[in-house]
């Protein structure tokens, strides 16, 4: 109560002393941040794939043709439109476009479990006590909740998506609930398919909202009170409402949830299915002013039955991901929008079977992992990094979670190396070695 | 009940303006006037009494800088200075002692890096003609002398003149005195830190140089230097309007009221009028028992002549079944584990004790010792549980310090308190106690966790101190070091302390928390942050309230009564022109939104369908649900704390635009609005006067009746519509859309 009383105080240029410099500095931070004109590039927005369960980096962007048996696994490579760069056999479309993204094959880390990995990836923080695998765990914001603190979408829109459910360790933190993701869980793929809460509920004539909103000036009659110097928590709510009704109201802004308004055969190409309709809906979103949009592509934890599952999964997943690159860049949208692909972890070099089971995997590995880096002004046709013959670790330009989460911030628009309070009081750093990698700035 | 569930988006804002003030008050020392020293050793510099100064004093060791547990580009020094032996080591052994430079002491990069002569990511701090430059250099030329036994330490820090009021734009120069064990004395000015309690009310201009805002009210200005802390607290006071005697003349109903009009005096508050009975009705139903009032209630009361009939409500109110499952509901914010980490069974049996616990108002010292002493099978005493989620003593030393003493002890687990006298070894004494918890059974086993574990005392166990890696003895907080007999568990040596009735933590906290809980903000806030250096609003009411807390025998219903029956609480929450600015001193009632669980069980009540949640029986309510996990669009959107989390406590108060959305067009509110089974197509079925609908649908929704106006109006919407049941249904949309059904006026 008091902090937002003094934060009207200080806006209104009243009290002195350090704070009111702050505010003063966090307006002039949120307009370089916003203006286009200002700064020498444009934030761009990042479309996250997010692929929990840790997906291999052999039958993806890093194979081994030349490794044992045992380890270079059952796919072949094959060439991309960028020569000297090879990825795996099952992924055609994104062959064919290679010179649009980077393959970044040297990041590492030491949290070789679900719970810390996608903590790590997840928010660019090492867990701070030993977590479970099966945990989900929040110690640091994650980067969408980031991206929603330091950047507002236009039309009342939420700033940080994410379908159909949010990932471990995708919250807010200490940032507070206002900048946890909307989450979208219903199917974009389904003809019934709608953004909840944002559309009026299904039945209800939009010109019966209209009525609903007149009505509600007729019933509200609380007193709202007469000094603005005051602090009233009903303020704040009044200001949500007129946001809201906004967002509900704005046709631009509803125009990003009509996935209908697609062409068949574009949707077609994005894939009839839920996994490639978030992406053209990610696009339209991105279109529309989001800045930080997460696509949850869960079940890559392949301990076993990797060659099959990936034989069947790998095409559509290209397939979706080749024409969001695409599209993008036809648009125009590559240049300001990134696409990111990665999961918690890379997976063993050895291929082994588990007890009971009689197909093979691949186990966690956090020594190797690739990431797929599109857009936001990156160049593309590039290989950051490379790990030894066999995959156990990277060889060359070895870097960190933090290098690639710094990354992402400076294309956002945000300072990886500013510093946050805790409610705590404690400073924290939002990234704690905020080194970008240079090859994608 | 979060730990500080007050206003908490804002939380931040003020934590950010505090520390950077802190490394305001640092940079601004850079430019200014050289220390004046009145014992100051010319000759000879002495590592602790002369350069860590100077450190602290240059930023050096903050926590953005090389404080920070990992230091900063290889270089670690321990924050704030609290470990001289680590930082001596640091400048003068670690690195191949490349820092120092006895040979050419004005190339060591301890001097080279901080006046920029090298690249240093911290910028210049330092520049050559500075006195500290000097003294830096003189303390390698004359061989990096350390203090000895012999060297005068520093006892205590005063600041001068006294504290005093201050009027509105005044400021005031002080002087911050160091005092040494021989009685010489130094002017830390310019090289003290300076934090205020609010800005707004009084600022650090630059060091020494304090300047009161527009507005009234009270601030403290804490300085630290070299670990020791002086305030200075001052109250901001403007033209006098009300006189003694008037606030002599206002009514009380009991001791609570003169002591808060005593402080309203002091600043010249004056308080707002009395609620209405409607109001008073409503706000005592959620504040007590966290639902709306039913019609039949509500028309009960406004009918009722009794001068008396508010006491009698609020006895009525208190022992309503719904007590326990509302304040059991909050304590789960404070220890509810994560099942997916102890298990379901833990996670359950927990949440039984605790809705035990409130369902026979168990007095809560006895509370507290259940919980802290606890022992058995985590499948049956529940209270086991905490011991299942807390393993570790300095876990379970951050939570009870912040739950019961309500002292932020964590920081002191790392470092000195940079706010605060807290130490390690305040922190590792209060772990001590801890030590001896035995488990065995099934441990734990994410993300099943399903087993048994049982808890027991052990014979021996100990917890070590970090730096020295010696055994730390039990110590009660800033007290002596004690010892405990093998014999005995020294948790219940730890609980007999806390719960004795002079403790001068336990019952201040309780109170603290009861009172911010329906007050809407602590007379300490947030609610469990107690330090000298963020002091109370009314000390002598925060104390009396302690002391009847402990006189009722931790008789939580009792103490409630107590403050629900003062005239402060049943004030209005429209200000007046005097008490507009005030925030925190309880002139007027502070509104509040209902917290998820309740605005739920209203929803329900309201549209007479209630909410159904995945795996418990129909008709559950929110207020019942006995994990996080339990999935609910509505509860996460208004902000239950998340699970996910750790510690999963964190309750925003705040109303986001997620909120609206979901008010306004969530299909499963439209559903139990459109529902046949619910109260709008009942209204509408009926052949009742509209009238007599619209005053069914005002008691149902705002706890009240229509006024004149508003039977007439809505009246005439019903009438009007061509269809009764979308017109009834589009009336109770708009009421829950509006502030006065999801806030506590």
């Amino acid at each position: 109560m008091q902090r937002r009383t003094y934060l009207k105080l200080g806006l209104a240029g009243l009290a002195g002393g350090s704070f009111t410099d702050l505010l003063a500095l966090r307006a002039v931070n949120a307009n370089d941040a916003l203006s286009e004109g200002k700064s020498a590039t444009k934030p761009s927005s990042c479309i996250l794939i997010w692929m929990d369960g840790g997906p291999t980096h052999f039958e993806t962007f890093d194979p081994k043709p030349d490794a044992p048996a045992e380890i270079r696994g059952d796919f072949r490579p094959i060439k991309t439109n960028v020569s000297g760069i090879e990825i795996c056999e099952h992924l055609p479309q994104l062959a064919k476009i290679a010179d649009k993204y980077s393959i970044i094959r040297s990041v590492c880390h030491n949290q070789g479990n679900h719970g810390a990995g996608n903590h790590y990836m997840m928010t660019g923080a090492p867990p701070r006590i030993p977590v479970g695998c099966g945990a989900f765990v929040s110690f640091h914001p994650s980067m969408g909740s980031v991206a929603a603190y330091e950047r507002q979408a236009p039309h009342g829109l939420p700033s940080y998506f994410t379908m159909p459910s949010m990932s471990r360790s995708g919250g807010p933190n200490f940032l507070g609930a206002k900048y946890a993701p909307f989450i979208v869980a219903n199917d974009p793929n389904s003809k019934h398919f709608r953004v909840r809460d944002v559309e009026l509920p299904n039945g209800l004539a939009s010109e019966r909202f209209q009525a609903r909103r007149d009505l509600r000036s007729l019933v509200d009659t609380m007193p709202r009170f007469a000094s603005r110097e005051t602090f009233d928590p009903v303020a704040a709510y009044d200001d949500n409402y007129e946001q809201g009704y906004e967002l509900v109201l704005t046709p631009d802004a509803q125009k990003a949830f009509d996935i209908e308004k697609e062409s068949e055969d574009l949707r077609e190409r994005y894939g009839r299915n839920s996994f490639g309709q978030r992406a053209l809906l990610a696009r339209r979103l991105v279109e529309a002013g989001v800045p930080f949009i997460t696509i949850y592509d869960g079940g890559w934890d392949h301990h076993s039955d990797l060659f099959g599952a990936l034989a069947t999964r790998l095409p559509s997943w290209d397939q979706t991901v080749a024409t969001l690159i695409s599209d993008l860049d036809q648009r125009g949208l590559l240049e300001t929008t990134m696409v990111i692909a990665l999961g918690e972890f890379g997976r063993t070099p050895k291929i082994s079977t588990l007890p009971g089971q009689t197909k093979p995997g691949r186990d966690h590995w956090a020594n190797a992992m690739s990431i797929l880096f599109a857009g936001g002004g990156s160049r593309g046709g590039q290989v950051i990094g490379a790990t030894d013959r066999q995959g156990y670790a990277p060889v060359e330009r070895v870097l960190s979670p933090e290098n690639y989460i710094s990354t992402v911030y400076r294309k956002l628009g945000i300072d990886p190396n500013k510093i946050y309070h805790t409610p705590a009081g404690r400073p924290t750093h939002l990234v704690s070695d905020p080194t970008p990698i240079a090859e994608l700035m | 009940m979060a730990p500080s569930n007050q206003a908490i988006p804002v939380v931040l804002h003020a934590f950010t303006a505090i520390a950077f003030c802190l490394v305001c008050s640092l940079w601004v020392s850079l430019g200014s006037e050289p220390v004046v020293s009145v014992s100051k050793s010319e000759s000879v510099p002495k590592f602790e009494l002369d350069i860590q100064p100077i450190l602290t004093a240059r930023g050096c060791n903050s926590g953005p800088c090389h404080g920070k547990s990992r230091g900063q580009n290889g270089f670690a020094l321990s924050l704030f200075g609290f470990d001289s032996d680590m930082d001596y080591d640091s400048l003068v052994k670690n690195a191949r002692g490349r820092r120092i430079s006895l040979a050419n002491p004005h190339e060591s990069l301890l001097l080279t890096k901080a006046t920029g002569e090298l690249p240093h990511g911290g910028g210049i701090r330092l520049r050559t003609d500075d006195e500290d430059y000097k003294t830096l250099s003189r303390w390698i030329e004359t061989g990096l002398n350390r203090s000895t036994p012999q060297d005068p330490v520093l006892t205590k820090l005063d600041i001068q003149p006294e504290p005093r009021q201050l009027a509105p734009n005044e400021s005031i120069e002080i002087r911050v005195m160091a005092t040494y064990s021989d009685g010489s004395q130094r002017d830390v000015t310019q090289v003290t830190s300076y934090q205020s309690s609010d800005n707004g009310i009084l600022a650090t201009k630059h060091p020494g140089l304090l300047v009161a805002g527009a507005y009234v009210g009270e601030a403290s200005v804490m300085t630290r230097y070299m670990g020791h802390i002086a305030t200075w607290n001052s109250a901001v006071v403007a033209t006098r309007n009300h006189k003694p005697e008037d606030y002599a003349s206002l009514p009380q109903h009991n001791w609570i009221d003169g002591l808060v009009y005593q402080k309203l005096e002091q600043l010249d508050f004056w308080p707002s009028d009395l609620c209405s009975d409607e109001i008073f009705l409503r706000r005592l139903f959620v504040d007590a028992i966290g639902r709306l009032p039913r019609p039949d209630e509500v028309t009960a009361f406004m009918a009722d002549p009794s001068p008396e009939k508010r006491n009698q409500w609020i006895e009525y109110v208190l022992n309503q079944p719904e007590y326990a499952n509302f304040w059991a509901n909050k304590w789960a914010d404070l220890l509810r584990p994560n099942p997916y980490r102890v298990g379901i069974k833990a996670t359950y049996s927990l949440d039984t004790w605790l809705r035990d616990s409130f369902r026979n108002n168990l007095p809560h010292d006895q509370f507290v010792r259940e919980l802290l002493t606890a022992q058995g099978s985590t499948w049956r005493n529940g209270a086991t549980t905490f011991f299942r989620d807390r393993r570790e003593p300095e876990e379970i030393t951050s939570v009870v310090s912040q739950l019961f003493l309500g002292v932020r002890l964590e920081c002191a687990k790392c470092h000195q308190h940079p706010f605060e006298v807290y130490s390690q070894s305040d922190f590792y004494g209060i772990a001590a106690y801890f030590s001896k918890i035995g488990q065995k059974g099934v441990g734990l086993s994410p993300p099943i966790s399903g087993g048994e574990e049982i808890f027991f005392v052990k014979s021996s166990g100990d917890v070590k101190h970090p730096i020295t890696q010696k055994p730390v003895p039990p110590k009660p907080l800033r007290e002596q070091e004690i010892s405990i007999d093998t014999e005995t568990d020294p948790r219940q040596v730890f609980a007999d302390w806390l719960l004795k009735s002079d403790n001068p933590y336990f019952s201040r906290a309780a109170v603290n928390r009861l009172w911010g809980e329906v007050m809407g903000i602590g007379i300490v806030d947030a609610i469990d942050d107690f330090r000298a250096t963020n002091p109370p609003s009314n000390a002598l009411l925060l104390d009396r309230l302690a002391e009847h807390f402990v006189q009722t025998g931790f008789d939580n219903k009792e103490l409630l009564k107590t403050i629900f029956s003062s005239r402060i609480y049943q004030l209005s929450s429209i200000p007046n022109e005097s008490n507009k600015l005030d925030y925190r001193n309880f002139s007027r009632h502070y509104r509040k939104r209902m917290r998820a669980e309740v605005l739920a069980d209203a929803l329900s009540d309201v549209t007479g369908v209630p909410t159904s949640f995945e795996g418990t029986p129909a008709g559950t309510k929110a207020m019942e649900l006995w994990t996080f996990r339990i999935p609910s669009e509505l509860l996460d959107a208004f902000s239950r704390p998340d699970a996910n989390q750790d510690p999963p406590c964190e309750r925003l108060a705040d109303t986001t635009m997620s909120q609206s959305l979901h008010l306004m067009n969530s299909s499963q509110i439209q559903g139990r609005l459109t529902s046949d089974e619910g109260l709008c197509a009942e209204l509408a079925s009926k052949e009742t006067e509209p009238r007599e609908l619209v005053k069914a649908i005002y008691l149902r929704v705002y706890s009240r009746l229509p006024s004149m106006d508003e039977y007439r109006q809505i009246s005439d919407v019903i009438q009007s519509a061509n269809n009764k049941r979308h017109a009834i249904e589009d009336i109770v949309w708009s009421m829950i859309n509006s502030p006065e059904f999801s806030f506590i006026d």
